[in-house]
């Protein structure tokens, strides 16, 4: 059983540091430019391998959106010119040609995701085209082991739709609500009436998806802990399976649309916390389990139950209930793992085109980890995922390895965590205590080797509320 | 009967052999060593030719049809033989571990009757055979030994013949690879399959996916446990008597 988390202000604004959402480690960021397809394809071939192969998780970058929302920090490209999607889908096409060559056709891809964007800026018919797309090249599960997931803008979603989604395989659907209040819709450019919403999300019922996520976000502009409140409140009455809230961080000097926000009308940092505050409360009131970071979900929800029989996972598809997959990432900006090996595409259409054009697969970073890396992945998967880390447990996976001798370093900086309050450490394990929960990643970088200098990273990141 | 003490120096109990001390895997070491060979002997007798590699993975010890001069004791890593029809199909004809000897059945005619080729960065003793031969003449063990390592080839060739199901192919094939890597002194429950499931299945003669689904199987059982090229034998006697049949 997971420890609830406990709100403590004091400590949150203690800590609130920026740091690294590890769905992977390492991040992102220190992939290396200039990894050569070559390397890409052999650690790929070399995946059919094993005598039991990893299968396969997919994901699909969807760029294009049709109106700017102020907020977003997203990779996406606003347009109203449906022909873009054409164009997109063609090269998507074409990634899936060359990495479908690369995969043993036994090899299952038993989780999806459509993340954008706005994957629903494709109609109807495209995304059909690019799920038969996806068949053609690989096995798709069809089972209801399968995870097939799709980001949805309720504001350009019907019945029909989702019909058609479900009857091409997918079978979860996230909402994006951020906030109901239309005061904090007009400040943010993203106008959503709560029946459109409602009316989305029961015909996702009726078309068979077995689950339903509602995302919310915190620390927008005109937010008022009432609004909020009445959100929280609204959103639970949808009783939707799993609800992210998420943190709002405010840097117009790296995102663009980001300006159109009045800074002044953003909530203090004291009345954002308390907005955390609210939801974190008010959530748990209502019986929802906190499983880590972002991400609450119903006690009988499949994370609560992964959680429980400790078999989460986090990858860059949040957490998940699958085994290791082997990741395959399509689209613009898009990030694979396979095996050993991160890959990044291409970050802007002009390069993704023009690889794919050429033949070549689009991508412009990587990064194979080293076995230190792997060590330090365990012990940051199994403190976001559950909470705690058994010594035992790392060590018997990494034979040779004495874990108090090796990270002495870190257990004497979880010292001043520890006289915190949000950890408890003994010889044998460290344990993120309810006031830690919501500062988990706080913990996870004291294991995080390439964090040498956080203070220099203040706008890469977003902050840890 | 028990060596001489000064006979079980010349064994480096560490595993990897020099000039002088022998593997402590290695196929020779046991009858030599009595017999008062050391490593160094056998070089003065130009039998042991050479100490070769490390190769990296995918490299030819020999081709088929190649002169046959030498046999190959393989020192670390792993290697396979196999033949290449005129369609270019492969056929694999078997895996080697540390102490095996490939090449043995190149005596006659004379030509090595497939190619052999390793799986992993592999080092390999070679020993010159004509020499190797000589010195069987005088020493009743070396032949012995020789006679069988060649039956034991012959044996587990011919095993794959019979009329056998996925599962009975793969559970030898696993308990088969455990008492190898025992024989060695290795762990008989724990080792790291060297070689790819399309290797593993075309040996066996199933199909790659049935390899898998049959692991797969093996696993949701409770009979092993496999962590990408990782294998453990939960339950070996059932795995023992799944393949009975095989391995009588």
């Amino acid at each position: 059983m997971q420890i609830a988390p406990i709100f403590d202000p004091e400590l949150l604004t203690r800590y609130d540091v920026s740091g690294p959402r590890y769905t992977s480690y390492p991040t992102a960021p220190h992939f290396e430019a200039g990894f050569g397809e070559d390397r890409y394809r052999h650690h790929a071939l070399a995946s059919n391998d094993d005598p039991i192969p990893r299968p396969l998780s997919i994901y699909v970058h969807i760029p294009f959106c049709a109106s700017p929302c102020f907020y977003c920090g997203c990779n996406r490209v606003v347009t109203r010119d449906r022909s873009k999607a054409t164009e997109y889908l063609q090269r998507v096409a074409g990634e899936i040609r060359m990495q479908s060559e690369l995969f043993d056709r036994d090899r299952q891809v038993i989780q999806l995701h459509l993340g954008g964007g706005t994957p629903n800026y494709l109609d109807a018919d495209q995304l059909h085209e690019l799920m038969e797309m996806l068949r053609g090249g690989f096995n798709l599960a069809r089972g209801d082991e399968r995870e097939f997931s799709i980001e949805l803008d309720p504001r350009q979603a019907d019945p029909a739709l989702l019909d058609e989604l479900a009857a091409i395989g997918f079978n979860r659907a996230s909402f994006g609500v951020q906030d109901f209040d239309p005061y904090v819709q007009a400040a943010i450019n993203r106008i959503q009436p709560i029946e459109q919403t409602l009316a989305v999300i029961s015909s996702a019922r009726n078309a068979g998806f077995k689950s339903v996520s509602i995302d919310l976000i915190y620390g927008l502009p005109r937010q008022t802990i009432e609004g909020f409140a009445a959100t929280i409140d609204a959103v639970i009455g949808i009783r939707p399976d799993r609800i992210a809230v998420y943190s709002y961080a405010h840097l117009p000097e790296v995102f663009r649309a980001q300006r159109q926000i009045e800074s002044c009308e953003l909530p203090t940092a004291a009345t954002k916390l308390q907005l955390l505050g609210t939801a974190v409360n008010m959530l748990a009131a209502a019986g929802y389990s906190y499983i880590g970071m972002d991400h609450f979900a119903l006690p009988g929800d499949e994370l609560v139950r992964a959680q429980e029989t400790h078999t989460l996972q986090r990858n860059f598809q949040g957490y998940s209930t699958h085994a290791e997959c082997d990741l395959l990432g399509f689209g613009v900006s898009a990030i694979g793992r396979v095996g050993d090996c991160f890959v990044q595409n291409a970050r802007d259409l002009l390069s993704y085109y023009a690889a794919i054009d050429a033949g070549k697969l689009p991508l412009v970073k990587g990064y194979v980890v080293t076995p230190e890396d792997q060590l330090r992945a365990a012990v940051i998967q199994a403190l976001m995922c559950h909470g705690s880390v058994e010594f035992r447990d790392i060590e018997q996976r990494h034979p040779g390895l004495d874990f108090p001798c090796h990270f002495a370093d870190e257990l004497r900086r979880m010292a001043s965590l520890t006289r915190d309050g949000l950890v408890e450490v003994d010889h044998k394990s460290i344990r993120i205590t309810g006031r830690g929960r919501l500062l988990m990643r706080v913990v996870a970088m004291v294991f995080d080797e390439y964090l040498e200098h956080p203070r220099e990273q203040v706008t890469r990141f977003s902050r840890v509320i | 009967m028990v060596p001489p003490l000064s006979a079980m120096r010349a064994i480096n109990p560490d595993g990897d052999g020099d000039g002088i001390a022998f593997c402590a895997t290695c196929a020779f070491a046991p009858v030599c060593l009595p017999q008062g060979f050391d490593k160094g002997t056998l070089a003065d007798l130009h039998c042991l030719i050479e100490h070769v590699g490390p190769y990296a993975a995918g490299s030819k010890l020999f081709e088929v049809d190649d002169a046959f001069d030498a046999v190959f004791a393989v020192r670390g890593g792993a290697v396979k033989t196999f033949l290449v029809d005129d369609q270019g199909r492969e056929q694999v004809l078997g895996f080697y571990l540390p102490g095996e000897l490939v090449g043995l059945n190149g005596v006659y005619p004379a030509r090595y009757p497939c190619s052999a080729m390793t799986l992993d960065t592999t080092t390999v003793c070679r020993f010159s055979f004509p020499a190797m031969a000589t010195l069987a003449t005088r020493m009743p063990g070396i032949q012995q030994q020789l006679f069988r390592l060649m039956s034991k080839d012959i044996t587990q060739a011919s095993l794959l013949a019979g009329d056998f199901s996925a599962d009975e192919r793969l559970a030898a094939f696993l308990v088969g690879m455990a008492d190898r890597y025992a024989t060695r002194g290795f762990s008989a429950t724990r080792f790291r399959l060297v070689m790819s499931r399309a290797d593993i299945a075309n040996y066996l003669r199933l199909a790659t996916e049935t390899v898998s689904r049959v692991l797969r199987r093996f696993q949701d059982d409770g009979l092993i446990v496999v962590e990408r090229r990782e294998v453990e034998l939960r339950e070996p006697a059932k795995l023992r008597h799944l393949a009975r049949s095989i391995l009588r």
